[in-house]
């Protein structure tokens, strides 16, 4: 039938609505990082414990979010954690000697991977390793190392 | 005792035979949805009467679940320090959760229940046999449009109800509770994944929509034809919804979540 | 066996043998009768006897378990929806409550048909649909909603829409239930009318006795299930077998008898005495 244009006002200013809420919500949370046009790069670091490190953490460089873990895997012949992570693209001259390390956000906030640039000339390239990395810190050891130093020992 | 299990055993067996019977209804449905496509002005009409006259409803229930939320989870991170991240913390749990199952459940309530007892008067007053009669197909006519309508409103009206919970969130926990402005929509930015939460979300709620439509009018198509089974046929439509939506819910959430 | 049906041309539509059942009742048993062109035919009968059924059967809403229904000397069978419709077209049915779509105006309601099977111009459309309320007598009221209409008044508007395509057959259910004197004398000026200047045939199933008489060219008068009775009302009037008399004169005992069906009165009496 012919909707009368009460209606269609209506609908319209319906779809309106509920389109611009899809899009608030989108552009409130779309991180601009991750709809960098140039792609992105993989890279994988073993680790000896990862904390609770999920897929989807950040992973930054000095501070700024370029990238993000994918995968997390269990390598069984070296008992260490595999971290797969996907880098933008922009950021193609981290030095070979780069470390990894796993930091936590605020005290009791979630961990992602802090890179750390190195010294070498030659750049990481998609797929490599990289070699040097440290394990998360945990909390408890960190509390256990501190309680077993007795007011003693200075 | 006995009987109260016989009774128990018997609906049971009436849930299994409306389910199954429901199976078969949306099937015969589907392939009458492209040829319904071509009279937009039907499924419009359906639009607005399930989908803008139910804005108000989930505009406030959106605002006011969003300010709940608000206090609530103000007064659990606290205690951990944690209140910047209040605003990542509704939204996300808007988004993913509440955005797409209240508002259906809000639609099942209000245009659900419409539905299935417009259709059920309908058929109680010998409109949908009149229609047959004519040689007009009732169920491309006037349950295929309603189907479509309600399938298009509930995301919509999901991220309408999510978006007025942010900002209701915002209102509490900036503007009264003291968190940082800045701090809450960039956490939100950091926390809150676009593809991740926001597309679960509308998938979910296209689910819900989905599921909530064919359940209205369903009921209404099949109602009894006199004033008992027309509101029967209403009150049905609220609670195989409402408990459809709740089990769909638990199970899209647990393929969805992120690997811990 | 296959059994072969020869239509005589002279009638529109024949029920031949029909059996059908509903659960474990059987509500026909070998009905037959015939509806000749041109013609208002009646079918009576006490509530109950599956007169609407009837109706139902004719239009293919329900499907005989034994027997044939013959509609213009073919089947109606529901061999497909499309062939069913097709068959549905020349038929007009006017029901009980006028059954208008409750949120169309009447203009809308009688327009209905045509705008969803033909392509007509705006214009002619207009055309018809106005001629048409005119001949039920209800141009002015083109604008209204169904709700604001009397019975009365949204019966005739269902007649104009059933009337809108032109069919051969019009099948009126009951139109003469919860009418005042004069609503009914506009009833029965109508379908007479209608019937005489659109060359058309006409079911109306009633039972209504006095209606019957002025309108009707042959009735039936059917009970149990079979006809009992046929002839023209005149005819029907002067029958002398008991169930016809019964219900012709309003008789409350009879055949259809006063009490409903159980024990001896003593018999209850005493059994509920002692529970």
């Amino acid at each position: 039938m012919r909707p009368d244009s009460a209606t269609s006002i209506g609908v319209g200013m319906f779809i309106l609505l509920g389109l611009g809420s899809v899009l608030f919500l989108v552009t409130q949370t779309l991180s601009m990082n991750r709809i960098s046009a140039s792609g992105t790069y993989a890279l994988q670091a073993r680790f000896d414990h990862i904390g609770n490190l999920k897929v989807r953490a950040p992973v930054s460089l000095a501070g700024v979010t370029i990238g993000r873990v994918t995968k997390i895997t269990v390598d069984a012949s070296q008992y260490r954690a595999v971290v797969e992570m996907r880098i933008d693209s922009k950021f193609d001259n981290l030095p070979v000697d780069t470390d990894a390390s796993i930091a936590t956000t605020g005290l009791l906030g979630g961990k992602y991977v802090e890179l750390n640039p190195g010294m070498e000339e030659i750049a990481l390239q998609d797929q490599d390793e990289i070699e040097l990395t440290q394990s998360a810190v945990r909390l408890e050891n960190l509390i256990g190392k501190y309680m077993l130093k007795s007011p003693g020992d200075k | 005792m006995s009987r109260a299990l016989r009774e128990c055993w018997l609906s049971f067996g009436q849930f299994a035979a409306t389910f199954g019977g429901f199976q078969l209804f949306s099937l015969r449905l589907l392939p009458y949805v492209p040829k319904s496509l071509l009279r937009p002005g039907l499924i419009s009409e359906q639009i607005y009467s399930l989908g803008a006259l139910s804005l108000v409803l989930i505009m406030f229930g959106g605002l006011f679940v969003g300010l709940v939320l608000a206090l609530q989870s103000y007064n659990t991170l606290v205690e951990f320090g944690s209140t910047d991240s209040l605003g990542a913390f509704a939204s996300e749990a808007l988004v993913r959760e509440l955005g797409p199952v209240v508002a259906a459940l809000l639609f099942a309530g209000r245009a659900g229940s419409a539905v299935a007892s417009e259709v059920g008067l309908m058929r109680a007053t010998d409109q949908i046999a009149a229609l047959e009669l004519m040689a007009v197909d009732p169920i491309q006519r006037i349950v295929v449009p309603r189907f479509i309508g309600g399938a298009v409103s509930v995301p919509l009206l999901a991220a309408i109800f999510s978006a007025m919970g942010v900002l209701g969130a915002y209102l509490v926990g900036v503007h009264l509770l003291g968190v940082d402005a800045g701090a809450f929509w960039s956490q939100i930015q950091d926390r809150v994944d676009a593809y991740e939460d926001v597309g679960v979300g509308l998938m979910k709620s296209f689910v819900f929509g989905v599921s909530a439509s064919l359940m209205g009018v369903f009921e209404g198509f099949y109602a009894a034809p006199t004033a008992e089974g027309v509101s029967r046929a209403a009150t049905r439509t609220v609670v195989i919804t409402s408990v459809w939506i709740l089990l769909l819910d638990f199970i899209i959430t647990g393929m969805t979540l992120p690997e811990v | 066996m296959i059994k072969v049906y020869a239509a005589s041309p002279e009638n529109l539509v024949e029920i031949r043998d029909v059996h059908y059942q509903r659960g474990d009742r059987s509500v026909f048993r070998g009905l037959s009768l015939d509806i000749p062109r041109g013609s208002v035919t009646a079918i009576m009968g006490p509530s109950g006897t599956g007169k609407t059924t009837l109706l139902n059967l004719v239009t293919g809403q329900l499907n005989p378990d034994d027997g044939v229904v013959l509609f213009d000397g073919r089947v109606v069978c529901p061999c497909s929806r499309r062939r069913l419709y097709e068959v549905r077209r020349k038929m007009g049915v006017l029901f009980q409550s006028g059954a208008l779509l409750s949120n169309l105006s009447v203009f809308e309601n009688v327009a209905f048909p045509l705008r969803e099977h033909t392509r007509l111009p705006e214009e002619l459309v207009r055309q018809i649909v106005l001629m048409k309320l005119h001949s039920v007598g209800l141009r002015g009221a083109w604008q209204h909603m169904p709700a604001q209409l009397s019975g009365g008044m949204a019966r005739r508007v269902a007649l104009a829409r059933a009337l809108v395509m032109d069919p051969e057959l019009i099948i009126y259910d009951e139109p003469f239930t919860g009418l005042d004197p004069i609503s009914m004398g506009v009833i029965v000026r109508l379908i007479r009318h209608t019937n005489d200047a659109l060359g058309i045939t006409s079911i109306v199933v009633t039972h209504d006795v006095a209606e019957t008489h002025e309108l009707a060219d042959l009735s039936y008068l059917l009970s149990d299930g079979k006809v009992v009775a046929r002839g023209s009302p005149q005819e029907l009037q002067r029958d002398q077998n008991d169930t016809v008399r019964q219900f012709m004169q309003g008789l409350a005992d009879g055949p259809v008898p006063f009490h409903f069906p159980g024990p001896e009165y003593t018999e209850q009496l005493q059994a509920m005495a002692q529970a």
